[in-house]
């Protein structure tokens, strides 16, 4: 699938301040890996009864099992009053069943020495766990059942809300991850993308249990939900347990709301006073949705305007002109509407001259085109992003579970080839579409005593 | 057209199978001293390199602090044959990436490429060690982008409170020193130190080259020994001296600095990687802050909603190691989050763990590494690590079983002797208090 920068908030992560810290190797351990053979078996993907789809795929890279619920849910789909619910959920789903007290869960899933993780998008909600792979039908029964039972437990949930409020103080204090957040703020408003998936501190501090269940029973229904399972496993004996678990879920729900159409982001510009010394910039211009024939050609120009320190922006505005300490463009790809984004930390007496040249480089592709070379390069990257992803059974799932989500699994297992297929002439005219010298906003990030 | 297909067309057909269990490593010192490592790792179509030397922060003073680092980034820069932007144009070719940094006990360069160019991989690798051309102009305009980063390491309350938490924990040793450097340490060092800390350093027997992927080993084997045969042995004894003990003085600090959250960091000395206690310190932040259903979290994230983040670190590559709780909350809760982690930290100094939290941390601190094992990149960076530590490539067989054997006894032991004195270093912003 396309790359996205993920604008989404990672919740269960405990690897954050591991990122931070370059000084910090991970320890040193056993290896379960089993290594196999054989090509890479095609996925499988069945629609349950009740309308669970499920995709399977036998990976024998190492005896692990990714198995991976995708719920059609997301920051999209709150009415203003139901801001940061989905993400709340999230939060709330691992903390029991009645069959599961709180606790039991994380416990159960680290004492055979697996992992879990979850994330809360726009158009998605994500829960990972990976276990050894002979753990799978214990996962999937977990899952299934976090799916529709869980309890909701009011004393759990009112602790939650100090941890949610927080993630958002640990969103702002990093630069990046919160300019990410007001670039997609100031692009997508007033749309249901334009807004915090935390929720505001008043809506979380308000939050009923009764408001979080409604919600709950709507929207985490058979039709809203995939499993994704990757691993060491007979996807035989994967799809009966899934029929007994996932398969027998009830649920009708609601219907998700239509998104109103992206707006346009030409001109929309703020500059946002900040603690640090160092300025941030980021631009945003708005591209076709994920469905659009325009994607491919429009993600080769992502890679080759920022995607390594070869791409133009770096060595144009960064290497050869100095401006900047870093720069890069990254892909937001939203079911209903994508940014292409230009994210840069500089110097703040560099804000405007920065500005200008990437708009210098844009221009250069629209007027002269991109070299063979680059288109090469660009394909052989997206080709490389793949084979790493098979490298662990969750890179995997997360793509064939995004594409199922938002896009379709034939149009993921059908992208690399279309991304070969691609010209110089359409890249360049994807340039010339959709990145106006007038068509994008504009966030900066401006030191304190800098700021106007 | 399936993905199947799709993978064929492109040459990426998958393996036969192996036998299960660790994969055989191929181990060899070349006759000029270096030490090659190299897994066949058929699992997927990449491979993954990375070559260690032994340079780093612990060799530096504060006045040159930093200059590790700052060599390692402008060896990619460009070599005698190509110019930085050509090497970055290369390795973007071969569906991969490349860097180097310092650290405080060695210095790498690490790179990534599908497999079918596993050889270019391993020919830049040894085009930027052995042949980087080390110009005036790139070590200036590289001091301008060390200085920005070492600004952002500032501006972040996180990495700023790591950093001033190691100068605190270390003292007069050079563990204490930031790996970045500082802006006084970096405006000193000049070109020529930079050439002449590369030459010092850059020696065969100080090098450590592991190479983890799908590609014949024999074959990789060969081409290493071809490539870096070249490099003369060295014929003066190294100079490693002696480094001076930290203190061990513990303490409290309160910085202020401007952010919506506090830091709040506690720690000590620990051993290092193959010290007797290793397992059982890696077993003691494993049952404070391993995985969700670690204590600190249990406790201080799911019961008291004091933070986010909670999480417990050891780091042994350091002579001796570090362990240190983290924890980012809301500035009204600083003192009673403070509390509560030293709570934590003098309950299992003085209780015992039970056998179900040592059975948790166990079975989740080994199907962590078993995880991170299993990409080409983490596997070669391990394979060099651990030889480079000293304690040789196949040291995750012997922690495992280590690891098994560990009792509550073990770990009420090593809490008494290494949690203590604790050093704490507080970010707190200042109109929040």
């Amino acid at each position: 699938m396309v790359r996205s920068i993920r604008m989404r908030a990672p919740i269960r992560s405990l690897a954050l301040a591991a990122l931070l810290l370059s000084g910090f190797p991970l320890f040193p351990g056993g290896s379960r890996a089993e290594p196999q053979g054989g090509a890479l078996p095609r996925p499988q993907r069945h629609v349950l009864p009740n309308g669970v789809v499920l995709i399977v795929q036998e990976h024998r890279a190492s005896d692990v099992v990714s198995l991976q619920m995708w719920v059609r849910v997301g920051g999209r789909d709150e009415a203003p009053e139901e801001l940061g619910l989905s993400h709340y959920l999230e939060h709330m789903l691992f903390k029991g069943t009645p069959t599961r007290p709180p606790g039991s869960i994380d416990l159960m899933v680290e004492s055979v020495g697996g992992q879990s993780n979850a994330f809360t998008s726009y158009d998605f909600t994500h829960f990972d766990v990976v276990l050894p792979a002979d753990q799978a039908a214990v996962g999937i029964a977990l899952l299934a059942d976090i799916a529709v039972n869980a309890s909701f437990d009011q004393t759990e949930l009112d602790r939650e809300r100090l941890v949610v409020l927080d993630e958002m103080r640990l969103t702002e204090d990093d630069a990046e991850r919160f300019l990410g957040r007001r670039l997609s703020e100031e692009a997508y408003t007033p749309t249901p993308y334009g807004r915090s998936i935390l929720g505001t501190p008043q809506l979380i501090k308000e939050l009923t249990r009764e408001r979080l269940a409604r919600y709950y029973r709507e929207r985490y229904v058979p039709k809203n939900m995939s499993l994704v399972v990757v691993g060491a496993v007979d996807p035989e004996s994967i799809r009966r347990t899934a029929t007994q678990t996932f398969g027998r879920l009830g649920g009708e729900g609601k219907p998700r709301a239509a998104m109103p159409p992206q707006p346009d982001p030409g001109g929309r510009a703020s500059d946002v006073p900040r603690p640090e010394k160092q300025a941030y910039l980021g631009l945003a211009w708005k591209t076709p949705q994920v469905s659009n024939d325009d994607v491919p050609a429009t993600d080769l120009l992502t890679y080759i305007l920022g995607d390594s320190p070869s791409s133009r922006l770096n060595v144009a505005v960064r290497d050869r002109k100095g401006l900047v300490s870093t720069i890069e463009a990254g892909y937001v790809t939203r079911q209903f509407g994508g940014l292409v984004t230009v994210t840069a930390r500089l110097e703040p007496q560099n804000l405007e001259k920065a500005e200008a040249a990437i708009l210098d480089e844009i221009r250069r592709v629209q007027e002269e085109g991109v070299t063979e070379a680059e288109r090469q390069r660009a394909i052989i990257t997206a080709e490389a992003n793949y084979a790493f992803d098979i490298e662990t059974v969750e890179g995997l799932a997360r793509d064939y579970g995004e594409a199922e989500t938002n896009w379709t699994l034939d149009n993921e297992l059908n992208y690399l080839s279309r991304l070969r297929q691609i010209t110089g002439a359409q890249i360049q005219a994807a340039a010339r579409k959709y990145f106006g010298d007038k068509d994008y906003a504009r966030v900066r990030f401006v030191p304190e005593r800098a700021a106007r | 057209m399936t993905r199947l297909i799709l993978l064929a067309l492109l040459g990426l057909m998958l393996p036969p199978t192996t036998l299960a269990g660790e994969l055989p490593v191929v181990k060899e010192r070349l006759d000029n001293g270096l030490t090659l490592l190299v897994r066949e790792n058929p699992s997927a179509p990449v491979v993954a390199v990375s070559l260690l030397v032994r340079m780093g922060s612990r060799w530096e003073t504060p006045q040159i602090a930093g200059i590790s680092n700052f060599v390692q980034a402008v060896i990619v820069k460009g070599t005698t044959k190509r110019n930085g932007g050509e090497i970055a144009e290369a390795i973007a070719g071969l569906g991969g990436k490349l860097s180097a940094n310092g650290d405080t006990d060695y210095s790498e360069i690490r790179g990534t490429a599908l497999a079918r160019f596993w050889r270019e991989l391993l020919g830049l690798t040894a085009e930027l060690a052995l042949e980087p051309a080390l110009l005036p102009d790139q070590a200036e305009s590289e001091r301008d982008f060390l200085v920005a980063r070492l600004q952002k390491r500032e501006d972040n309350p996180t990495t700023r409170a790591f950093d001033t938490f190691f100068a605190k924990l270390y003292g007069a040793h050079p563990y204490a020193l930031p790996t970045l450097g500082t802006r006084q340490s970096l405006a000193r060092i000049d070109h020529q130190a930079i050439v002449a800390w590369y030459r010092r350093f850059y020696r065969p027997e100080r090098m450590v080259l592991a190479f983890s992927g799908q590609a014949p080993a024999a074959e990789v084997v060969a081409e290493a020994r071809r490539l870096f045969a070249a490099l003369p042995p060295a014929t003066a004894p190294a100079i490693d001296p002696p480094l001076p003990a930290p203190t061990r003085a513990g303490g409290r600090s309160v910085t202020a600095q401007p952010a919506q959250q506090t830091q709040i960091l506690m720690g000590s000395l620990a051993p290092r990687v193959g010290d007797r206690d290793y397992a059982a310190v890696k077993l003691l932040s494993t049952v404070l802050g391993g995985g969700l259903a670690g204590r600190l979290f249990v406790e201080l994230r799911d019961r008291q909603g004091l933070a986010y983040t909670v999480n417990a670190f050891f780091d042994p590559s350091r002579d001796p190691g570090s362990f240190v709780v983290y924890m980012g909350t809301a500035p009204e809760n600083g003192a009673r989050a403070e509390q509560a982690l030293a709570r934590e930290i003098e309950r299992i100094r003085t209780e015992r763990v039970s056998g179900e939290e040592l059975r948790r941390a166990k079975a989740y601190l080994l199907g962590a590494l078993a995880m991170d094992r299993r990409t080409n990149a983490r596997q070669a960076w391990y394979l060099a690590f651990f030889e480079i530590e000293g304690v040789g490539y196949e040291f995750p067989a012997r922690y495992r079983a280590a690891v098994e054997t560990v009792t509550a006894d073990d770990l009420l032991r090593v809490a008494r002797t290494y949690l203590r004195p604790l050093t704490t270093v507080i970010l707190h912003p200042p109109d929040k208090r």
